[in-house]
């Protein structure tokens, strides 16, 4: 059984990958940024009662030395702006989870004028929590399911962005510098 | 002075509004677009220095905009709202930033979302859409399910992998 999984390992990763991703996984620095209400469910996953950093997780002030980037939430396209800003300062290895039904499909806020609803149109996200507002319990369970992953060199949300750079640029220009009505002349006139 | 009496003091000076007693403190104003301002300056000058709000709903079937103006005052413990109808097409009011400097903002924001233009305001610009180019998104005729669907819904993931 052993030799195995060591079998099924040496056939993904070599041995140097795998000690380089047991190390990653174990200090996590989750980047201290939060959009929209998810952030309120932070404060007791960081504090005693559920004890984030027991897994090796702490919080982190600049990007500049952040590995996660939890998105909290829904983005409104100012956000939006500053969060690709963000995540393009973080340096690689970074990984991107995404919090609550807002980030998947804009939860509540599907029907808004100025909120995105699928945020891995524009960033790529390594995990999805769903939910509205996710427990504790689930933040902790998808930290450590990202931290499995990047064992087994599964989570590549940095190298999708790198090779569709085109497509995820042209997402976003679709939006941060869109020229023109998107319901055509007819409807203008009805200013 | 009570709520009701400022109410009939104000009737008495300006014929053309009318007013009501809402509840014992507050009481509504309506009055038309071209002499709300003399209302307005009235009030501010008998005590009601407080603009805690202005407000504006899009009354459509009636084709008019309705601006609420929400005032206080510390000195009658009383609130007014001075209502003013302004015509849908032609949505044009006088600022009140020269009797109460701080309307700036919720005189921004309502040309923001509304498209009302405030003659003598010198800063219309706006403050918290980005790059918007169809109709101000509170008016009842802004679809925005039908605006969500095309700016944000387009296309499946087919393009990351």
């Amino acid at each position: 059984m052993l030799n195995e999984i060591e079998q099924n390992r040496k056939e993904r990763q070599s041995a140097w990958e795998y000690v380089i991703n047991y190390f990653r996984k174990r200090s996590i620095w989750l980047l201290h940024y939060c959009t929209g209400c998810g952030a309120v469910e932070l404060p007791p996953v960081m504090t005693s009662r559920w004890d984030l950093e027991r897994f090796g997780v702490g919080p982190m002030a600049t990007p500049r030395q952040a590995d996660v980037f939890l998105v909290t939430g829904y983005a409104s396209i100012k956000t939006l702006k500053r969060m690709i800003r963000t995540y393009e300062q973080m340096p690689k290895p970074r990984w991107v989870i995404g919090f609550g039904a807002c980030t998947i499909n804009g939860g509540i806020y599907y029907k808004s004028y100025n909120v995105i609803n699928k945020l891995d149109r524009y960033i790529p996200v390594d995990i999805f929590i769903s939910g509205c507002m996710p427990r504790p319990e689930a933040i902790l369970a998808a930290l450590e399911e990202l931290r499995n992953m990047i064992q087994r060199g599964e989570a590549k949300g940095y190298d999708r962005y790198v090779k569709n750079y085109d497509w995820y640029k042209k997402n976003q220009k679709e939006i941060l510098e869109r020229e023109g009505s998107l319901f055509g002349e007819a409807d203008d006139e009805n200013k | 002075m009570k709520t009701s009496d400022i109410l009939n003091k104000t009737k008495e000076l300006f014929p053309y509004i009318s007013t009501e007693l809402f509840e014992e403190q507050q009481g509504r104003i309506k009055v038309d677009n071209e002499r709300f301002l003399n209302v307005l300056a009235y009030l501010r000058n008998s005590s009601f220095v407080h603009l805690a709000n202005i407000f504006a709903v899009d009354w459509i079937e009636e084709k008019e905009f309705e601006l609420n103006y929400n005032l206080w005052s510390y000195d009658h413990n009383s609130s007014i709202i001075v209502k003013v109808g302004i015509p849908r097409e032609k949505p044009e009011v006088t600022t009140v930033l020269d009797l109460w400097e701080h309307g700036q903002v919720y005189e921004q924001e309502i040309h923001e979302f509304f498209g009302i233009e405030f003659a003598g305001n010198p800063d219309l610009s706006p403050l918290f859409l980005h790059n918007w180019k169809e109709i101000p998104p509170m008016r009842k005729d802004f679809d925005t399910e039908e605006y969500s669907k095309r700016a944000f819904d387009v296309g499946e993931r087919e393009g990351a992998k």
